[in-house]
């Protein structure tokens, strides 16, 4: 056993024997132990370097609030930086490092930092870096110049490049009563509310659930009260209605009662579970919260109280009680109130001398007197501790009496010996949940505490009640009484006396002096995460700084991972005496979210490192396996091309259009929009929804439509199918097909509820091979059944259904190449055997598969519109499409569409392009007038998309032109500097190839 | 008859997987009904839409929001006001609903080859939808037989309590195999059948 181990006691298991490293040397220690309670056992206690100053610090606290002995986790190539080692559970194979230091902890080139005395202090750096000249360097360009070397030496810990090959994921809960903390308080208000059958979850950071019973020593029902907790936590395991969280911080209180909690799964495991997450987000939705959440001691300022071996009180009992470890042999204590007094009995009976119990206060009670003569210490009444003495670990400390009614040190210094200085400076609850809730504290002036206020069962937005030490009740046996009471209430149940467990407990008074600052020479911190003393605070007040907000951004204090758990009163209390006010006067800052940190993986939870979903065609495995290269397409892939080996992209996707056009091709379409409109107004809708008429469209036949915005502008165009009188298909394109469906949703719902018309998406349900070129309908007519596929019976849009390889098909004759061409859809799990019986008809025409390259290729030779031209700034006239806009019907951006920037000429219109010089055009490049390269400016449009033709045997392109349509014959240039790109094109129709539609029509 | 292709089967491994050594704890599966059809009623005809329910199905669906009914073949609940799906082992199930449901009622889609229904089944059903789905699985607000219209991912889904710790999904086909796999790895933690 180590020397600060105790033979006895704690809640650690010391027949199992854990193995770790810190800053490479190894240790060992228990289960239950967290790595700050390991360390200390082995006689560890210099754990940090301070941000600005570098000082060497120990062990503040046991908790979360600890802000000196922050580490780093290694786990291979990750590193998570700034962990409390109070937070971390020690596991074999952990392994740790301290931080902000150079080379070691025990020698910190950077503590040279201390030497610089006042000149380090608040607003040093920018006093100091921004704005003068040095040299060539003026202003924020010094400061540019010095950021570097000054954030290599200040600062936390440093992250990480490697990737984090955690799991992390979400989980969303629903509960009636949501319990915040464990504690006593916590653990009787989940008991209550579980008691009248409310769905109970209960939450607390802790590993070990049962929060100060854990630790404090006191007997509940005459058993300790540890037993007591641990008795309660299995009754509440054994509950349905109860899920517990330990190892659950709650960081934030949202609106509607939604609460957020990280819960730490497996950082305490060598390895995690299969399957099992590092960390998991809760997101938790309660009826209502019971705020059990406890308070946190505050330190005492006066000069070196930072030095190693200078720790809370509480944090000292609890690593004695709950650690079986001992912060030191020899303890002196300086308090302002009677909490501290438990702690020296604590470890006394844990095996400490404790020197002495310094008390500010003149007259402590008869109780504390008592107390302190059964912990063997001199009472020393109205003194305070005015300097510590050591180097990297306490030695010493000095006294000398002190008057707390002005805060004068009279008398002579005296010196004493101790190896650890536990300081208690009163409690402040912790209201961070409260106050995130939108809760305003009120301060209490016999606690010197900021309270949260009244009950808010009854808000609007946030249901809470709050129990125990979070509303300043500080002893178990009001913290019991309270949380039983709030449990109840939460549940919704009317509170009825009943005999609650009896709890022996030290005597003490709550209430503590209110004396928060000791005056005299040397450093005394005040936030010691970010090395503000109080001179700091002083000096902020002096430099004109009134409101606790700009105190805090000018000194930083309250800062950092810790948030000012431990500083925020002390800092306040003293800007108040700075201020001449009172504490309430000026104010307390707001708690904002997270209470702690939390890891980013957590909130991208499933989607870490998988950002979307991918969407997949019913034949997309058939795609991969016949040397499609895929392609993304918003979450859909599509083939691109399907290449030969040794073909280049373009050498792949000029093969396939050319087979098309030359004798058969054939295309997945299956991602096109497909909306199903049903209802007897069905007709009615899709002519106000169409700039053309569809009432009119015979059942058989399908139709080509436009649609604009309400601002007239055009939004999407496809074909739409008539099946029955009251039945169409509609089809958008791919990109536009959610868009589409929220339009006409929002339509239905909102602007025209009388129709009786119903929108389903069917994308989903329909498979679509578009099979087009001259051998097209020799194709169909050798692998149709049930219909004939002539021009007779399938006209251009025509519709027919039939039947390919014993499975139903509709077909529509419809083309978007510009070939003869037909869209075969059928059920999508059929879709494959339907596509491998057309490739099997195809084959004696030297039928070709082809991606989406192709098809752009020879969408672009026929002239057609996609989303790069329907781009939100075009108008149908814009497109050429100005024959679509019925004259006889309104339809939706009809009323808008003549507005007179939408028909002025010098709009951008749709055009082609040829490359005079025989070279690829870009997506994107300009085109301009000017024939001067060095300086080509004035664009007159852009292109929007550009291939290849093998029909023309050209580089061409479409492009978007000011006063396009008059612009055809003449010549421009593209400009695309970016890549290089310059030369001679020539303006023509967007109607490359085969203008008139012969091929298409047959 | 030519059988439908699932969307899942490159990523459908029947067996045990994740952390089953200590038992499998969700069980896996597509239930893949011939037929899954939609119903949507005009306003005020939701009531016959549910008679027709019952004439077609024999199902007794009763009314509500999110209301529904499962006989272990054949299902049907409501997604959205007016509207609800029934899925059946039978194929046809929308040519027996399109003479049932008159225009004057309603209309019929037929989605058996839109949608994919993947089935959760055990002890650990909830536990694992809940890390997808910001809903209450518990019993006693979701109750066997009830729908949810849900979205996770950016799918929308529609989930059935087919039974006490059983739940069928309804999702777009093209998103199913993402869903499905999503579930996979969510079930690694608690051990998973697939069947």
């Amino acid at each position: 056993m180590s020397p600060r181990r105790t033979d006895t006691g704690g809640r650690i298991d010391r027949l199992k024997t854990i193995r770790f490293t810190f800053d490479g040397t190894a240790y060992t220690g228990h289960a239950g132990d967290t790595l700050a309670s390991a360390l200390l056992a082995k006689g560890v206690i210099l754990l940090g370097r301070s941000f600005k100053y570098h000082r060497p610090r120990g062990l503040l606290t046991a908790g979360v609030e600890e802000p000196n002995a922050l580490v780093t986790v290694l786990k291979g190539e990750v590193r998570e930086p700034n962990i409390p080692a109070t937070m971390v559970e020690i596991h074999d194979g952990l392994v740790a490092v301290s931080q902000n230091r150079f080379p070691s902890l025990a020698f910190d080139i950077n503590a040279v930092n201390q030497l610089g005395g006042k000149l380090l202090s608040a607003g040093f750096y920018y006093k100091t870096f921004m704005g003068p000249v040095v040299g060539p360097l003026k202003g924020t360009r010094f400061w540019m110049f010095c950021e570097h070397f000054i954030r290599r030496a200040a600062g936390l810990g440093s992250a990480g490049s490697a990737k984090d090959t955690a799991r992390y994921e979400r989980m969303n809960a629903f509960c009636d009563v949501l319990v915040v903390g464990s504690g006593p308080a916590g653990l009787m208000a989940a008991k209550a509310a579980s008691d009248q059958g409310a769905r109970v979850i209960l939450a607390d950071l802790e590993p070990r659930l049962g929060g100060s019973a854990n630790w404090t020593g006191e007997t509940i029902d005459g058993a300790p009260a540890a037993d007591w907790a641990r008795r309660t936590v299995a009754q509440l395991e054994g509950r349905d209605n109860v899920r517990l969280l330990p190892r659950t911080t709650v960081w934030g209180y949202y609106d509607g009662n939604t609460l957020a909690a990280l819960e730490r799964v497996s950082d305490h495991k060598d390895q995690p579970g299969k399957g099992e997450p590092r960390h998991r987000h809760w997101a938790i939705r309660a009826k209502s919260v019971v705020l059990a959440t406890g308070a946190f001691e505050r330190p005492l300022v006066f000069p070196g109280n930072d030095r190693p071996g200078v720790m809370l009180a509480h944090a000292a009992e609890r690593f004695a009680n709950e650690f079986g470890v001992l912060p030191g042999q020899r303890i002196a204590l300086f308090t302002n109130n009677d909490s501290a007094y438990r702690a020296a009995v604590a470890l006394k009976k844990a095996g400490a001398a404790i020197a002495a119990i310094v008390d500010v206060r003149p007259e402590p009670s008869a109780d504390m007197r008592e107390l302190a003569t059964e912990a063997g210490a001199e009472l020393l009444a109205a003194h305070a501790v005015i300097a510590t003495e050591g180097g990297r670990a306490l030695s010493g400390l000095k006294l000398q009496r002190f008057d707390m009614s002005n805060g004068a040190l009279n008398g002579e210094a005296r010196s004493m010996h101790a190896d650890c200085l536990l300081m208690s400076g009163g409690w402040s609850p912790t209201i961070h949940l409260a106050s995130q809730a939108g809760a305003r504290a009120e301060w209490d002036a016999a606690r010197q505490a900021f309270l949260p206020p009244k009950p808010a069962q009854d808000g609007p937005v946030q249901r809470w009640i709050g129990a125990g030490a979070f509303t300043g009740s500080f002893s178990t046996a009001a913290a019991m009484a309270e949380g039983r009471a709030a449990g109840i209430s939460a549940a919704g149940a009317t509170n009825t006396p009943a005999a609650l467990p009896v709890v022996d407990a030290v005597p003490g008074d709550p209430d503590p002096a209110p004396v928060f600052e000791i005056r005299a020479s040397g450093k005394s911190f005040v936030d010691f995460q970010h090395d503000v003393t109080a001179e700091d605070v002083r000096l902020a007040h002096r430099e004109g700084f009134v409101s606790v907000e700009h105190l805090k951004r000018y000194t930083t204090l309250g800062m950092a991972t810790d948030q000012g758990k431990s500083s925020n009163i002390p800092g306040l209390a003293i800007m108040a005496e700075a201020l001449g006010k009172p504490i309430p006067e000026v104010g307390t800052t707001r708690f904002r979210p997270p209470f702690a940190p939390v890891s980013i993986g957590s909130l991208a939870a499933e989607r870490f490192g998988d950002l979307r979903p991918e969407r997949l065609t019913p034949m997309h495995d058939w795609h991969l396996a016949n040397g499609a290269t895929m392609y993304s397409a918003g979450l859909w892939y599509r083939p691109m091309i399907y290449a030969l080996a040794g073909e280049t992209v373009e050498q792949a996707y000029v093969r396939e259009a050319r087979a098309t056009r030359e004798s058969a091709g054939i295309v997945d379409v299956s991602t096109l929009g497909k909306i199903a409109v049903q209802g007897p107004d069905a007709a009615e809708f899709l002519d106000r929804v169409y700039t053309n008429m569809f009432s009119t469209l015979a059942v058989g036949k399908a139709r080509y439509g436009l649609m604009l915005r309400e601002d007239g502008l055009a939004f999407d165009d496809g074909t739409t199918w008539r099946l029955g009188e009251q039945d169409f298909l509609m089809t958008t394109t791919t990109a536009n097909a959610g868009k589409v469906m929220q339009h006409l949703e929002y339509f239905l719902d909102v602007i025209w509820p009388d129709l009786k018309v119903h929108v389903t998406s069917v994308t989903d349900e329909w498979a679509g091979a578009a099979i087009g070129g001259p051998k097209a309908r020799q194709i169909l007519a050798t692998c149709v059944t049930g219909t004939a596929v002539g021009n007779a019976t399938l006209p251009f849009m025509g519709i027919v259904r039939g039947r390919i390889a014993d499975v139903p098909v509709m077909i529509c004759r419809l083309s978007f190449s510009g070939e003869m061409a037909f869209e075969v859809y059928c059920g999508a799990g059929h879709s494959t055997h339907v596509w491998e019986a057309l490739l099997d008809a195809g084959k004696p025409f030297g039928l070709v598969t082809y991606g989406l390259e192709a098809l752009g290729t020879m969408r672009i030779e026929k002239g057609h519109v996609t989303g790069a031209e329907i781009d939100g700034r075009t108008t149908a006239r814009d497109l050429h499409l100005d024959w679509m806009l019925s004259k006889k019907k309104p339809f939706i951006g009809s009323a808008m569409m003549d507005r007179e920037g939408l028909i002025a000429s010098e709009r951008l219109e749709l055009v082609g392009l040829i490359a005079l010089d025989n070279r690829p055009l870009n997506g994107g490049a300009h085109i301009v007038e000017e024939v001067d390269e060095a300086n080509p400016h004035d664009s007159i449009g852009h292109i929007t998309a550009c291939c290849y033709s093998p029909a023309l045997g050209k580089y061409i392109a479409l492009a978007l032109v000011k006063g396009g349509k008059a612009r055809r014959g003449t010549r421009a240039h593209v400009s695309d500097p970016l890549r290089g790109r310059f030369g001679p094109v020539e303006i023509v129709s967007n109607h490359f190839y085969d203008p008139d539609g012969n091929r298409m029509h047959g | 008859m030519v059988e439908r292709q699932s969307p899942l089967e490159p990523d459908f491994h029947v067996g045990s997987h994740g952390n089953f050594e200590h038992g499998v704890e969700v069980i896996l599966t597509e239930t893949r009904p011939d037929s899954i059809v939609q119903l949507a009623a005009w306003p005020g005809e939701e009531k016959m839409l549910i008679a027709a329910i019952r004439t077609v199905t024999g199902l007794a669906l009763p009314d509500g929001a999110g209301a529904g009914v499962s006989d272990g073949v054949k299902s049907a609940f409501g997604f959205a006001p007016g509207k609800f799906i029934v899925a059946g082992e039978a194929e046809g199930l929308a040519d027996a609903f399109a003479k049932v449901v008159t225009p004057v009622i309603g209309t019929v889609t037929d989605i058996s080859h839109g949608r994919t229904a993947i089935r959760i089944a055990g002890p650990k059903a909830e536990w694992v939808l809940s890390k997808f789905f910001a809903i209450d699985f518990a019993l006693t607000a979701f109750a066997v037989g009830a729908g949810r219209s849900t979205v996770h991912h950016d799918i929308f889904a529609q989930i059935q309590r087919t039974g006490t710790d059983q739940f069928d999904i309804y999702v777009f086909r093209s998103f199913a195999r993402s869903v499905w796999k999503a579930l996979c790895r969510a079930s690694e933690e608690v051990g998973y059948d697939v069947q």
